[in-house]
C-alpha cells in the first residue's frame, strides 16, 4: 500500500501543495504583520518555499544523488539533475546576503527613529 | 465572540477558489526525460573527474557565476559594515553566564572547525563544499561569541587579510587559466583519479578559496549582529 504512495507524480503533488502552503504562510506574514523584522523573516519563509519547490520538482523516485561513491561507480542518466541543486546553492547564499543587508537597514532605521512599525512610518511627511 | 463581516467572508471565498484554480495549473506537469543536467552528467565523467557533480557544476561549469555570487556576499557585508558603524566599543547583547558552556566551548571549538575543514576539503567527493563548510566554521565562532560574551573579540586585520587574499586567489586561478588554456577558470591542473582526495584539478582549490572567503564574511557578519549595543 505504501508502494503506491512512493510514486513520482504523487510526491510531486505533495511537494507542490506543501511548498504552496509555506508560500501562503510567508505571504500572510508579509501582509498582516506590522513589525519590520517579522516582514523580512516572512520573506525568508517565502524563499524557503521556493527552494523546496525547485529542488523537489527535480526529484524522481529511483534516482540517486549525483555523487559517485562506493555504491554508485559511474555517472549515469540514473542520477538526479545536478543543475537545480547548484542554482539553489547560489540562491541560498544570495538570500542570506540580501536578508542580512535588509536586517541591518532595519536596525539603522530603529536607531534613527525609535520606531519599527510599518503603520507608524511618517518620514516622507505624508498628510494626516 | 468575534464577528465576521460579509465582506471578509466573500474575500476569503474568492481567494480560496483562486488558490484551487492555481493549484490545478501547478499540478499538471510532465516528467522531463532529458535535460541539461543529463548532458552535464555525461560530460562530467571525462572532463572534471570530480565525484560530486553538484560541485563541478558550481565551480567549473558555472565558476564565473560563483565568482559573482561571492562578490554579492562581499558587497552585502560591506554595506552592513558601513551601516552598523564599526564593532569597536560595542557590547555583546547575547551574554550567557553559563559555566557549562564556558568550559565546553574550549573542547568544542577546535572540533567544529575541524569538521568544517573536513567538509570543505571533501567538497568534490561527498555532499558539502565551500559554502557549507564556511558556514560551519562561522558557527564555531558564533559559539565562542555566545560562551565568552565580551572577553572574545576577533582580530579583524587577520580576517580582512584572509578574505582579500582568498578573493584574489580565486581571480588568480582564473587569470592563470587564461594564460595557460586561453579561457577563464578552466582546468589546468592534472585531473587525477575519480574518488581520490587529490583529484578534480582546479575544483578543490576554488572551493578552498571560496570557503575561506565565506567563513571570514559570515564570521564578521555574526560579530556585527551580535555586538550591537552601544557602551553607555
Amino acid at each position: 500500500m505504501l508502494n503506491s504512495l512512493n510514486q513520482t507524480p504523487f510526491l510531486h503533488g505533495v511537494i507542490t501543495i506543501g511548498s504552496f502552503i509555506i508560500l501562503m504562510i510567508g505571504l500572510i506574514g508579509v501582509l498582516t504583520k506590522r513589525n519590520l523584522f517579522k516582514i523580512f523573516l516572512s520573506f525568508a519563509i517565502i524563499e524557503t518555499s521556493l527552494f523546496l519547490y525547485f529542488i523537489g520538482m527535480h526529484f524522481e523516485v529511483g534516482k540517486t544523488s549525483p555523487i559517485v561513491s562506493s555504491g554508485v561507480k559511474t555517472f549515469s542518466p540514473n542520477m538526479t539533475d545536478p543543475i537545480p541543486q547548484a542554482m539553489i546553492l547560489t540562491t541560498i547564499v544570495i538570500g542570506i546576503a540580501v536578508l542580512s543587508l535588509g536586517l541591518s537597514f532595519i536596525i539603522n532605521y530603529f536607531k534613527l527613529t525609535n520606531n519599527m512599525r510599518v503603520d507608524e512610518m511618517n518620514e516622507l511627511g505624508e498628510a494626516k | 465572540m468575534r464577528r465576521f463581516s460579509i465582506r471578509s467572508i466573500f474575500i476569503s471565498l474568492i481567494v480560496s477558489v483562486m488558490i484551487v484554480l492555481l493549484l490545478q495549473i501547478f499540478l499538471q506537469f510532465d516528467l522531463v526525460t532529458s535535460s541539461a543536467g543529463s548532458t552535464v552528467l555525461n560530460i562530467n565523467a571525462n572532463s572534471t573527474h570530480s565525484a560530486n557533480a553538484v560541485t563541478s557544476v558550481v565551480t567549473y561549469f558555472r565558476g564565473f557565476d560563483t565568482l559573482g555570487e561571492v562578490t554579492i556576499l562581499f558587497l552585502s557585508i560591506f554595506g552592513i559594515s558601513l551601516g552598523l558603524d564599526g564593532y569597536r566599543d560595542k557590547f555583546n547583547i547575547f551574554a550567557y553566564e553559563n559555566s557549562l558552556l564556558k568550559i565546553a566551548v574550549d573542547t568544542l571549538f577546535p572540533l567544529i572547525v575541524l569538521f568544517g575543514v573536513y567538509v570543505i576539503v571533501h567538497g568534490h567527493l561527498s555532499p558539502g563544499g565551500g559554502f557549507q563548510g564556511g558556514v560551519i566554521i562561522a558557527s564555531a565562532f558564533l559559539l565562542m561569541f555566545l560562551a565568552k560574551s565580551n572577553d572574545f573579540s576577533l582580530k579583524h586585520n587577520i580576517l580582512e587579510l584572509a578574505e582579500s587574499l582568498s578573493g584574489a586567489g580565486f581571480i588568480l586561478l582564473g587569470v592563470l587559466s587564461i594564460l595557460i588554456l586561453n579561457r577563464f577558470l578552466g582546468n589546468f591542473l592534472p585531473l587525477g583519479e575519480v574518488g581520490k582526495l587529490f583529484s578534480g584539478g582546479v575544483i578543490p582549490l576554488i572551493y578552498i578559496f571560496v570557503s575561506i572567503k565565506v567563513s571570514a564574511e559570515i564570521t564578521s557578519l555574526v560579530e556585527y549582529f551580535i555586538r550591537i549595543k552601544d557602551v553607555k
